[in-house]
């Protein structure tokens, strides 16, 4: 029995978010004792999850059903309320769309500032660069501009390029796959099942139906903060689309 | 939650580069404004607080600090928001942003010392062997700024009308703090109410350095090592209560 790289168990994540439209502390002033302030608004509710090391897990589920929180969960983001969170090796940062890119840098500044931050890099920093750069397929006059300047495919292209740069021992993915042209999206495709090939345990939120019976060995689905199928990838998948039913 | 002085080092140097983007005078600004302040003291308030022996020193030795502080609270308080995309995606301390802001202003405070240094010459300032002591003053004040900066920026995550509120504080604050003027015109019965400003204690410090060329005495350091001490151990504590819920209200 080989020890789950990621465990977590009854795990309740809440959202402190202000209600009733009290933004201000006027509002506040004014409704104070006729409402509460805070509304607890729960995302994830009770949820037992194991990742054997080198499992693809699919996370499936609803828009604001929690997936991006689970996967902030495991990345130690976002703490707990209740359970306890066991993640066993390194974990490369949530990757989405544009995530922790700064807009008014430069393409090129902003893949060594991620590096830095992450941790990546360190005394082969500059070779780590250059293969992001060969990756990301973007031409050296585009990273010399700011990323305000980017389409939305190529701050993807920058994004995924960047968090793919190191293989971790952990990936988390979160539905990068839908912008980027049909070549980019093979070529992270591609990349995606080499890392699973390398024994990486990925953590892999979509909505793409194709792309979680590619990469999947394992598929949950999740529904109102809680997992309501964990199993095989083609039940999942049917379980997810009832939900639309 | 430990520290790590990289991801400091690279959050410092992303804020450095950020803040003079796409402006032309870029670092000279920060020199601008307190410039712009010492010459309205010094042709309106001149004549009135004629007991101030050069007054243009006494100005400027008080305005540089306030630059500062001024810059480093607005800079950590907005720290976390302007920071959300990275907070929300890359597992770092919390506490890295408004540290990394204070550090950035730490350094543009004393990279303004280079200019303000030769005006301060040309007002008449005396070098001495115990301007040195200027930087363990300096750090505690970074280190009181740093508290309240973090202190109010997490409730500013909850309640933005907290930075609005400090930019009508603050302005308050500079009127309440002996910049343009010293404990000698001011009232008997109002400096109680002048001394409960942690910031008095501060600019009395700094005087004492670079104005008064006398050492500090043994209470001054002993009050605002304390003030430091409060605010930073404030400021900690504000971030722990809170920190559940920063991710949901960022």
């Amino acid at each position: 029995m080989r020890t789950p790289q990621i465990e977590l168990r009854n795990v309740g994540v809440h959202y402190y978010t202000f209600d009733q439209g009290i933004n201000s502390i006027k509002d506040y002033v004014m409704k104070f004792g006729f409402t509460r302030p805070f509304a607890r608004r729960k995302v994830l509710d009770g949820v037992d999850l194991q990742v054997l090391p080198g499992e693809v897990l699919g996370i499936l589920g609803r828009n604001g059903t929690g997936k991006s929180s689970l996967l902030r969960c495991v990345a130690g983001i976002l703490r707990s309320y209740t359970g306890t969170v066991e993640v066993r090796g390194s974990i490369a940062p949530m990757l989405a769309i544009g995530s922790g890119i700064e807009m008014e840098l430069t393409g090129i500044e902003n893949i060594k500032l991620i590096c830095s931050l992450m941790g990546t890099g360190g005394a082969d920093i500059e070779r780590t660069i250059d293969g992001i750069i060969a990756f990301s397929e973007l031409s050296r006059e585009d990273l010399q501009r700011q990323v305000k300047t980017y389409s939305t495919g190529m701050i993807s292209r920058l994004s995924f390029s960047i968090a793919i740069a190191k293989v971790p021992d952990i990936l988390l993915i979160d539905e990068v796959l839908a912008v980027g042209d049909a070549g980019f999206q093979r070529k992270c495709l591609d990349r995606i099942t080499a890392i699973k090939e390398s024994g990486c345990t990925i953590l892999f939120v979509s909505h793409g139906a194709d792309d979680v019976r590619r990469i999947c060995t394992r598929a949950i689905c999740l529904d109102q903060g809680r997992i309501v199928f964990d199993g095989e990838v083609e039940p999942a998948i049917q379980r997810y689309e009832q939900l639309f039913v | 939650m430990k520290s790590d002085p990289r991801v400091i080092r690279s959050l410092v140097a992303k804020d450095f580069k950020l803040k003079y983007k796409q402006s032309v005078l870029g670092f000279f600004w920060g020199l601008i404004t307190p410039l712009v302040f010492l010459l309205i003291f010094t042709t309106v308030f001149s004549h009135a607080f004629v007991s101030i022996r050069n007054y243009a020193l006494f100005v400027l030795t008080g305005l540089i600090f306030w630059q500062f502080f001024s810059n480093a609270t607005n800079q950590s308080i907005q720290s976390f928001i302007r920071n959300a995309g990275i907070i929300k995606t890359i597992n770092i301390p919390i506490h890295h942003f408004p540290l990394a802001a204070v550090v950035n202003e730490v350094a543009a405070l004393l990279l303004s010392f280079i200019p303000f240094t030769i005006l301060m010459l040309f007002f008449g300032l005396d070098p001495s062997w115990h301007f040195i002591l200027l930087l363990p003053a300096v750090f505690l004040f970074a280190l009181t700024t740093y508290g309240l900066g973090m202190a109010l920026g997490v409730l500013n995550i909850y309640l933005r009308d907290v930075s609005i509120l400090w930019n009508t504080i603050a302005p308050a604050l500079f009127y309440l703090s002996p910049i343009a003027y010293d404990d000698s015109i001011v009232p008997e019965r109002y400096l109680p109410l002048i001394k409960s400003n942690p910031l008095y204690h501060f600019f009395g410090v700094f005087r004492d350095i670079l104005y008064a060329n006398t050492v500090p005495s043994l209470t001054s350091w002993g009050i605002i090592t304390g003030i430091a001490l409060v605010a930073y151990i404030a400021g900690r504590t504000v971030l722990h209560k809170l920190d559940k819920g920063i991710i949901s209200n960022l």
